[in-house]
């Protein structure tokens, strides 16, 4: 069963994407790129943070297909923040598909689930297998 | 008819011999009238600048090629060089172009203003606007690189900025290395790397 949860503010997702690492390699024979150490994707006020990214390149290799983040990734997005194992950001789609124990925190609830797909546009995110809500009642 | 005492052989025997005067005279004013033609006055070099490339050994249009142990092809032409007057094995180029081909066809080109080739530790010294093109779309500026001339690798001395398929990007340094495998080369940007990509473009 899935989850509807609202995830940042929803606003235009074609802004420049920001990435800073400590490494970029690129491999000459077939053009792969591969950001390694603390790399931090920005755009508007969205920042995905990984160990380690690679850029897939669309076919005619001049436009980013998506960012493969894997290694632990930890998704903020305005108030929200997410972290599941792995993430891929579709930047022209707008859209980052997490998967592996996901963790969506907001404010004082936090649900868990397999995966968790977050549309950056309309500031939703769609969260399915095996959601868990923790409702923290009280004022702990 | 009597023969008119013979005027005729005897204008002929003057002829024989004015004529062939006549012949070596004109054939002479080839020779001796002809203009002052002096081969050597119009080279292209002075005296001093004569005097300077004996003392300093210029070469000009200089060609370097070599192939590495992983079947690359390097080759280095540049401008001018000259050896290092002070220290043997060290010589300085000027406008030097540097091009890496590799095995799989891709290439990456080197563009400096000066360089400086050291047969000792065999690395040349690039230096001054050093632009790097890989045929992966990336090209890259930096201040100085120094490049290994039996070996595909390279490494940037400072900053560099860099445009390509992933956006623009600025790094603390960047190296050009073959990967352990021996086959691929790549790109490592390090010490830090700011890119950003517009989607639009």
């Amino acid at each position: 069963q899935g989850a509807n949860v609202a995830f940042g503010a929803s606003r235009d997702s074609s802004g420049p994407v920001e990435v800073t690492a400590d490494n970029l390699s690129v491999n000459q024979s077939d053009g792969t790129a591969l950001y390694t150490g603390n790399v931090v994707i920005g755009q508007g006020d969205m920042r995905l943070a990984a160990p380690r990214v690679l850029v897939v390149f669309a076919e005619d290799n001049s436009k980013i297909e998506r960012l493969e983040a894997t290694g632990g990734v930890t998704l903020v997005s305005g108030e929200d923040a997410a972290e599941a194992e792995r993430a891929d950001y579709d930047i022209d789609g707008g859209t980052i598909d997490m998967a592996g124990n996901v963790l969506l925190t907001q404010g004082p609830s936090a649900v868990t689930s397999e995966r968790m797909r977050v549309d950056l546009d309309a500031g939703t995110a769609q969260m399915s297998g095996r959601v868990k809500t923790i409702l923290q009642n009280g004022d702990q | 008819m009597a023969r008119s005492s013979g005027t005729y052989s005897r204008v002929i025997a003057w002829l024989k011999i004015l004529l062939p005067l006549i012949a070596l005279g004109l054939l002479s004013t080839v020779f001796l009238l002809s203009t002052e033609i002096d081969p050597g006055a119009d080279l292209p070099f002075s005296n001093a600048e004569m005097a300077d490339r004996a003392s300093s050994q210029q070469v000009t249009a200089p060609y370097f090629s070599g192939a590495t142990s992983s079947g690359a092809l390097l080759t280095i032409t540049a401008e001018s060089a000259r050896p290092d007057p002070e220290e043997a094995g060290r010589a300085f180029a000027s406008s030097v172009i540097a091009r890496m081909k590799m095995k799989d066809e891709s290439q990456i080109m080197l563009n400096a203003h000066s360089a400086t080739f050291s047969d000792l530790d065999d690395t040349a010294i690039l230096s001054g606007e050093v632009l790097i093109e890989s045929s992966t779309g990336y090209v890259m500026t930096t201040q100085e690189l120094s490049a290994s001339l039996s070996r595909i690798e390279a490494e940037s001395a400072g900053p560099v900025e860099a445009t390509g398929p992933a956006g623009t990007l600025n790094a603390g340094r960047m190296r050009i290395e073959t990967i352990e495998n021996g086959e691929d080369v790549r790109l490592l940007f390090t010490d830090g790397v700011k890119l950003v990509y517009d989607p639009q473009n």
